[in-house]
């Protein structure tokens, strides 16, 4: 077991980052460096101030009202899910560092237990979305639409999901947050090391999956569709451009 | 497929290529939201018109060629070659796309498949596929362009002929239709047809206007058929005509794309800014009821009003309210249909579809959301700018016993109009 921890959750995260970062450095400077359209492509009504350009590309990009007054149901999930994965991902800043303020207001089996509740959200919620992704490729014109990167990059997420919540249903009681970040610590500080209690239980298979999971769908992210959550900023401000 | 003929077809792409190309191929999610936007999809239900699909097929070229991931992999994008079987589908996909970027504006990402779809033209035109008939139009035009001199005494009869008309109408045994006058403030583009230009020489000589009629068209078929060097030949054509008249502005017809051509098009196509002001005549129009220019009188026309925002005058040239403002100055019995403005549902006729019979079955399906907004405005007259608008409105009107009568607007401005001559009659 702990040589599969290293694969996917020492040697596997260094590699992701040189994969991702560099995926995505590179993403950024092809489309930085082709040049821009020559013809007006904005559309109609756009808000006349800079000012309020960027107020509308915040909007656009965010909270998509156009999609939501069309497609009430796949906005919903999708913002749903959005918005879980911001919250998942801020949470999983305790691997770094314990939240500032939080854990001296609620104590600390107060703060486990904050963090059971609202991972526990987050994970359902993201499920959720991801299970209705899939749902929605199964049938007419959306499976139609569907070609296998879909497919994959859905497995995969649901793959980190579903070990995510297996890491905080199952065993969200008695392994926490500490014990995780002296990990994360170890791996980020170049001096990688698995604490006694990961390796003693059984949760190691669940992160050394989560891990591989994670790893694998963040090396495929900059060459695949995912990369709309920077590319969504660019083409939303053209739709505004003068 | 030979390798000639695939490094051509490739190279279109790359020869097209730019920032907002490369991030419409590279982010889409195919989540689809655009399919309920698209009026010829929600029409026909036929999956090739869904717009995440017609600009698929440019992706799965694009992953093959212009990606490292696609080349790998093309299985995983199903990339694939420009092949017959694409390109037969790109046909359908591109020519009866009507281009009007409604799918864009419920996109989340903005993705604009109109524009992917340009390039789509320009890849069947490379591949000797691009549609006949608009080809020929548009050929026609930088014709009469190249050899102006030969078409000059047929114009110059033809204005004559309808300047007597707007002599009737006015009864003003001197209102004009300028023809080449040097100084003039207004150079109106019409649209072939005296229609386009009857009701605007009204207007503007009521309107003491300075102004002199082009002795070309607006409309470009060089645009529908894809080919920008076409699209820009046909309107340097009266470009460099206002440039010899040294007039101050540019004023085109109630047509939609002509005024997107001119000023959003333009100046990209000849990388030279552009010298005059480019004004949609209901810009003009209604400055000049605004200003007193003209005088309209409500109640001369009979029946609710209703309005439709061609795409390219609305979503795609940002004139929503002006229009609007004119009928009202005509009518207290106005009613918008709904959804309007940038939500407006497209009637179906634009992109140059009309002038392509092999869509006829499409397009006339693809109309059924118009006709639903129609039925439940309750309106007997629509207000349509836009020829192509009107041509398809007018079947639909008559396919489907709306019993509307669809005019232009500046045909109902002129009815409203206290003129000491003839009214003109709506046909």
């Amino acid at each position: 077991m702990e040589t599969y921890l290293w694969i996917t959750s020492v040697w596997g995260v260094y590699l992701t980052a040189i994969v991702f970062f560099g995926g995505m450095g590179w993403r950024i400077y092809e489309w930085s460096t082709t040049p821009k359209s020559a013809v007006r492509l904005g559309m109609f009504p756009k808000p006349k101030s800079g000012a309020g350009r960027f107020a509308k590309l915040l909007g656009d990009t965010f909270i998509a009202p156009q999609s939501a007054k069309i497609e009430p149901t796949m906005w919903t999930f999708a913002f749903a899910f959005h918005l879980a994965a911001l919250g998942a991902f801020v949470g999983h800043g305790r691997l770094i560092k314990e939240f500032p303020v939080l854990p001296e207001m609620l104590g600390e089996a107060g703060m486990n237990t904050f963090a059971a509740w609202t991972g526990s959200i987050a994970g359902i919620v993201m499920l959720a979305g991801v299970l209705f992704w899939i749902a929605r490729r199964t049938y007419g014109p959306f499976k139609n639409l569907s070609v296998p990167e879909d497919y994959l990059l859905l497995f995969l997420l649901l793959g980190v999901v579903v070990m995510g919540d297996h890491m905080r249903f199952v065993y969200g009681g008695t392994i926490h947050a500490g014990v995780y970040r002296d990990w994360f610590m170890s791996v980020l500080t170049f001096k990688p090391a698995f604490p006694s209690e990961l390796l003693s239980s059984n949760v190691s298979v669940s992160l050394g999956t989560h891990m591989l999971f994670a790893d694998l769908f963040l090396m495929y992210f900059p060459f695949s569709k995912l990369v709309h959550s920077i590319g969504a900023f660019s083409s939303n401000l053209v739709r505004s451009s003068e | 497929m030979d390798s000639q003929q695939l490094t051509t077809l490739t190279g279109v792409i790359d020869k097209k290529m730019n920032r907002q190309l490369k991030q419409y191929m590279d982010i889409c999610a195919r989540c689809a939201i655009c399919k309920d936007a698209c009026h010829q999809y929600v029409g026909t239900g036929d999956f090739k018109y869904l717009p995440a699909r017609r600009a698929e097929l440019i992706r799965q070229i694009y992953k093959k060629y212009f990606t490292k991931s696609g080349e790998f992999v093309p299985a995983l994008y199903e990339a694939r070659d420009p092949d017959d079987n694409l390109l037969d589908e790109l046909y359908d996909s591109a020519y009866a796309c009507t281009g009007c970027r409604r799918c864009m504006y419920y996109c989340p990402f903005s993705i604009d498949t109109a524009w992917i779809l340009s390039v789509a033209k320009a890849i069947l035109i490379a591949a000797g596929r691009g549609n006949e008939m608009l080809g020929q139009l548009a050929d026609a035009a930088i014709f009469k362009g190249d050899n102006a001199e030969m078409f000059n005494d047929v114009m110059i009869s033809g204005f004559e002929d309808i300047q007597e008309e707007v002599r009737e109408i006015t009864g003003n045994p001197n209102s004009r239709i300028p023809v080449n006058k040097e100084g003039a403030d207004i150079l109106y583009v019409a649209l072939a047809g005296a229609h386009t230009i009857r009701p605007a020489a009204v207007i503007f000589e009521e309107a003491g206007e300075n102004w002199t009629i082009s002795m070309f068209e607006a409309a470009n078929y060089g645009f529908f058929y894809g080919d920008t060097d076409k699209a820009r030949l046909i309107t340097k054509r009266y470009i460099d005509e206002a440039k010899r008249l040294g007039v101050k502005e540019i004023v085109v017809p109630e047509c939609g794309h002509a005024y997107r051509v001119a000023e959003m098009f333009y100046e990209a196509w000849s990388k030279e800014p552009m010298p005059f002001k480019i004004s949609h005549i209901l810009e003009k129009v209604d400055e000049y009821i605004k200003s007193g220019r003209i005088t309209v009188e409500k109640g001369l026309i009979e029946g609710k009003v209703t309005y439709h925002d061609p795409c390219q005058i609305g979503r795609n040239g940002g004139i929503f309210e002006q229009p609007r403002d004119i009928v009202k100055a005509v009518t207290d019995d106005f009613v918008d249909l709904i959804p309007n403005r940038q939500e407006q549902w497209c009637c179906g006729g634009g992109g140059g579809i009309v002038a392509m019979d092999e869509f006829k079955e499409t397009r006339l399906a693809s109309g059924s959301k118009k006709v639903e907004q129609l039925r439940a405005s309750g309106a007997s007259v629509l207000a349509c700018p836009c020829e192509n608008c009107r041509l398809q409105i007018e079947e639909l009107n008559e396919m489907h016993g709306l019993g509307l009568q669809v005019w232009q607007v500046i045909d109902l401005v002129v009815a409203a109009m206290p003129l000491k001559g003839k009214k003109p009659v709506h046909v």
